[in-house]
């Protein structure tokens, strides 16, 4: 399923609002928490992670996993958390509106 | 900060690390994916990184540092090329920039004041200087104005913030210190209101501002002196400010200093050195105009407050003006009713003060600018075609890049950096060639300039000229050899590598010759027509000798001279230079042929009726000593010129020229012995005609010799009323006709001056044929110019013929063996080439003659330079074909000699 434009980026950091994730887990996130729905390729996730990171939104650092491999670690920046917050009350209007116009057809399905 | 991130990120070393962790975060991804048997689903990680890259950077930014790198390493390959294209450049970039410069600094500059574009200017033209108000209006259209106006409308006109007024010509002034034993010094003053410098908002460099109370009647004398004049002539002395001055023999104090940048409120080679209050002028002018209600001799600038509508205060200001003029003695007669109906001033944006030089100088300004653009035009056309050339051997290079995959506007882009790489590198050269252009053509325009008006070093503004024309010119001359290069079919080029007999390029090819030719046309006939009429100006019959003669200006009203004292002046002035060694003739007159300067009057013949209304009855008035007309060469064709006997009292007698005859006299009449008048036919009985005098120019070196009569140097013409000073009785030149011209002669003339009267100083001394070519500076440097862009523009078409014809020769390489081989002479070989470059000059020649042809009849400005040369001279035609003939056989001889030296066995095994 496409994205919205920019809406990547919103997922993103709602992800990293649970926690630092490395750049794969956070793929597997998105696509668990859509129960499969959104399948993000990392031609597309890569450069959004550089842009937050470019944007101070984001912070990396590597870390050895518990595997015991070295993983760029990606966590929320302060800046990022209240971006999220913003984001967050854009997105539930928006969603809330685009719901209102497209309530008649009945069935009831997600974004 | 991510502008900052990014252009570090262009930083080499940063970007290799950068590229390093990326590298190894995807490979990590990888890694991962593979243990859960997900690779697939991960997609391209280069795709991954390419855009993760974009992210971090403008990739466009790193592919035109890419494209930039790439074109230098090509053109390092390649310097003959480089090296014409730029220089060819640098001549097209730096004849176009160089005359910005002065179409900026001339035409587009305001004055250095506050806020220029808040000024106005009270009138829309710069008749000058001091005119009777009644004869002064364009078609009812007022711009010069008398002091009572002047005050009439300034006390009337709240929406001024201030509204000065600035006198329209110069004040002639001798400035002497009081202090000490000091020279004095011949100096330019220029009459201005109180609040002159309040209104442009200049404040003084050093000392105080001119106030509107110094103004006041009976106020100090007071001067500000200009920052030039104080640095040229008093060495930026301080103790100048606040020191007294005798100016015409008047005490006067100086009490400011204007700032550097400041010129005046006008562009001109003669800027004032002094800045005196217009209360001044009755005591230090000759004129008392400041007490005429008649005289128009004011410019009027304001500065209007923010918001006034200007078409309703245009319509105010014309009532004031009515009002004020219908005073007047002039515009109380029916004539004068109708006159004054008319009478109405225009308000004309005044951020170029008062704009004389700007209308004088904007037409040549843009014709020159469309002769450089034709240049440039030629230059693009010249290199447009190496680059074709150029593009086709690297034809390959293209092909292989495409079939491996390069996007067309990959290309395209690649090449047009390149363009424009070749652009700016002539960009950067043509600047240097502009500074020094610049400071050819400043010297080319003002001749006689004391404070040039222009700076030729280049401002910001021209550096952003010459930039954008670069890329201009990079993106002409590079869009065709780039769309060409792009159109290539990988597999045929590859195939055919260099043996195509396809020439795909070789008609555009041709037809950039061909518009070369056609502009180069153009350019020749007209430097043939300016240059011949330059010519027919320059060696026309004047009817004056000018060999060892010189000019020399003095003013005896500044040093003091009353009317009675004058007869005793000249009398010394002749036996002292006469005694000079090697001195001919001495000749005293109020003005010299063509020095720019003339008197005119009515005259009426005594027995005439008074010419009818709209009748010219005017004629040129002159005075002269007994040895002028042999001084300046005037021949006498009857009668007699004057002599010692001729004083003052002596009965009047004048001396007439040919065209006076014509103008004033019946056919067959004699006029000798018959009696003329000036100024009032009542004066008619003031003078015996005794001689007559051969036609000579004096006004114009254009027009046909206009009427003029000379009366004695101190004889009485009834200018005025009778207390009035006639300051028609004070010489202002005098001509020494010398046996031959020695080295130290104008030592010689300042001494014997000086030696008559210490005030009395040498204000101009000049040999009598430079005052005569003086009169053709103009059309000298434009004639100079488009010459010089002919043949720039010449020697660049032929370059573009030979390049063509020699590449077509490099082609056609085994064609040529072949026919050889079968039987062609090296003869119709040569004719063979020579044909194909003759043809493409013959079109260049069939479009160019009518193009210029068109050009002469239509532009006006080409039309007003042209002097007794018809616009389709036929000689001047003719000649510009001779000369393209010959450039284009020369062009195409020498690859036609080359074609003829193939050895058809060497051409043919090639194949």
């Amino acid at each position: 399923m496409d994205l919205l434009q920019g809406t990547l980026e919103m997922l993103v950091l709602r992800t990293l609002g649970l926690g630092p994730l490395h750049g794969y887990a956070i793929s597997k996130a998105i696509r668990a928490q859509s129960n499969d729905v959104l399948e993000i390729e990392f031609g597309s996730l890569y450069p959004a992670l550089k842009r937050l990171e470019v944007k101070g939104w984001v912070s990396a650092k590597w870390e050895v996993s518990e595997a015991n491999r070295r993983m760029k670690v990606y966590r929320l920046t302060d800046v990022g958390r209240k971006q999220l917050r913003q984001e967050h009350s854009k997105w539930a209007e928006f969603a809330s509106a685009v719901a209102r116009i497209m309530g008649p057809l009945a069935e009831g399905g997600k974004g | 900060m991510s502008l900052f991130f990014k252009l570090v990120h262009l930083l080499p070393g940063r970007r290799r690390a950068v590229e390093e962790e990326m590298r190894e975060e995807l490979e990590s991804f990888a890694a991962l994916a593979e243990a859960e048997g997900r690779r697939a689903e991960l997609g391209s990680l280069t795709r991954a990184a390419e855009k993760g890259r974009a992210a971090w950077i403008w990739s466009w930014l790193e592919q035109f540092a890419a494209d930039i790198r790439f074109a230098a390493r090509t053109m390092k390959r390649d310097r003959g090329f480089l090296f014409t294209a730029v220089l060819t450049l640098a001549l097209g970039i730096g004849a176009n920039t160089a005359i910005f410069t002065l179409v900026h600094a001339i035409l587009l500059k305001n004055l250095p004041v506050v806020d220029p574009t808040a000024l106005v200017r009270v009138g829309n033209h710069e008749d000058c200087c001091i005119l009777n108000e009644a004869a002064s209006s364009r078609e009812g259209s007022y711009s010069i104005f008398p002091y009572e106006t002047y005050k009439y409308l300034r006390d009337h006109t709240p929406e001024f913030e201030q509204l000065a007024a600035v006198q329209g010509g110069g004040a002639d002034l001798s400035a002497r210190r009081a202090a000490g034993n000091a020279m004095s010094h011949s100096s330019r003053g220029e009459f201005v209101s109180g609040n002159y410098f309040q209104t442009l908002g200049v404040q003084p460099l050093a000392g105080r501002n001119l106030m509107p109370t110094d103004d006041a009647d009976g106020a100090a004398p007071v001067a500000m002196l200009s920052y030039q004049a104080w640095q040229r002539d008093y060495a930026g002395d301080p103790a100048v400010i606040g020191s007294g001055f005798y100016m015409n023999t008047h005490p006067v104090t100086i009490i400011g200093i204007t700032p550097q940048a400041f010129y005046g409120e006008r562009m001109t080679e003669t800027p004032p050195d002094f800045y005196l209050p217009i209360s001044q002028e009755p005591t230090l002018g000759f004129y008392s105009a400041r007490n005429k209600a008649e005289l128009g001799w004011l410019f009027l600038i304001g500065r209007v407050k923010p918001g006034v509508p200007m078409a309703s205060l245009q319509e105010k200001m014309s009532g004031l003006l009515r009002q004020s003029l219908g005073e007047l003695k002039d515009f109380q007669t029916v004539q004068g009713k109708t006159q004054l109906a008319k009478a109405h001033v225009v308000l004309t944006p005044g951020g170029q003060g008062v704009a004389n030089m700007q209308h004088r100088t904007a037409s040549s300004l843009y014709l020159l600018m469309g002769l450089a653009g034709m240049v440039l035009l030629i230059a693009c056309a010249n290199i447009a075609n190496l680059m074709l050339v150029r593009g086709l051997a690297r034809r390959s290079e293209i092909s292989i890049r495409m079939a491996l995959g390069a996007a067309k506007a990959r290309v395209i882009r690649q090449m047009l950096t390149e363009s424009v790489v070749l652009a700016c590198l002539g960009g950067v050269a043509g600047l240097l060639l502009a500074f020094a252009g610049t400071k050819l053509l400043l010297r080319l325009m003002f001749t006689q300039a004391i404070v040039m008006p222009v700076d030729a070093a280049p401002s910001l503004q021209v550096i952003g000229f010459a930039f954008a024309v670069s890329l201009l010119t990079g993106l002409i001359f590079g869009v065709a050899p780039a769309w060409i290069s792009s159109k290539e079919q990988p597999a045929n080029a590859l195939r055919s590598a260099n043996r195509s007999t396809h020439d795909g390029s070789s008609l555009l090819q041709r037809s950039l010759v061909v518009l070369q030719a056609a502009l180069s046309v153009v350019l020749l006939i007209g430097a043939g027509l300016l240059g011949k009429s330059l010519n027919k100006l320059q060696h026309q019959e004047l009817g004056l000798e000018t060999e060892n003669r010189v000019i020399i200006d003095m003013n005896p009203m500044k040093a003091g001279y009353k009317p009675e004292q004058l007869q005793g002046l000249y009398q010394q002035i002749e036996d002292k230079f006469h005694a000079m060694p090697g001195v001919e003739h001495v000749g005293l007159t109020l003005y010299t042929p063509l020095n720019g300067d003339s008197w005119s009057f009515y005259a009426y013949v005594q027995g005439q009726s008074a010419p009818a209304p709209g009748q010219d009855a005017g004629t040129l008035f002159n005075r002269a000593s007994p040895d002028y007309f042999k001084a300046v060469g005037q021949r006498v064709l009857r009668g007699r010129t004057f002599t010692s006997a001729d004083t003052a009292t002596a009965p009047g007698v004048a001396v007439v020229n040919q065209a006076f005859v014509k103008k004033l006299f019946k056919p067959g009449e004699n006029p000798l012995g018959m009696h003329i008048g000036l100024v009032d036919i009542k004066n008619s009985g003031d003078f015996e005609v005794v001689g007559i005098v051969e036609d000579t120019k004096y006004q114009n070196a254009r027009d046909e010799p206009d009427a003029i009569v000379f009366v004695p140097m101190l004889q009485s013409v009834h200018i005025g009323p009778p207390k009035d000073l006639d300051s028609s009785l004070y010489a202002g030149q005098f001509v020494l006709h010398m046996q031959a011209m020695p080295p130290d002669l104008e030592q010689q003339v300042r001494r014997t001056l000086a030696s008559i009267d210490p005030n009395l100083a040498v204000d101009h001394y000049q040999m009598f044929e430079h005052q005569i070519e003086e009169n053709f500076s103009g059309e000298r440097m434009i004639a100079t110019l488009t010459l010089l862009f002919g043949v720039l523009a010449l020697v660049l078409a032929a370059v573009g013929l030979y390049g063509v014809t020699a590449y077509s020769v490099q082609r056609r390489t085994q064609e040529v063996g072949l026919r050889m081989a079968l039987g062609s002479s090296r003869r119709s070989v040569v004719v063979m080439v020579l044909r194909q470059a003759m043809l493409q000059a013959a079109v260049g020649l069939v479009i160019g003659i009518p193009v210029a042809l068109f050009c002469v009849r239509t532009i006006k400005s080409v039309q007003s330079q042209l002097y007794e040369v018809a616009g389709r001279d036929a000689g001047v035609i003719a000649a510009a074909v001779c000369i393209l003939a010959v450039a284009a056989c020369i062009a195409g001889i020498i690859p036609a000699r080359r074609a003829a030296s193939i050895d058809p066995a060497k051409a043919l095994r090639a194949e």
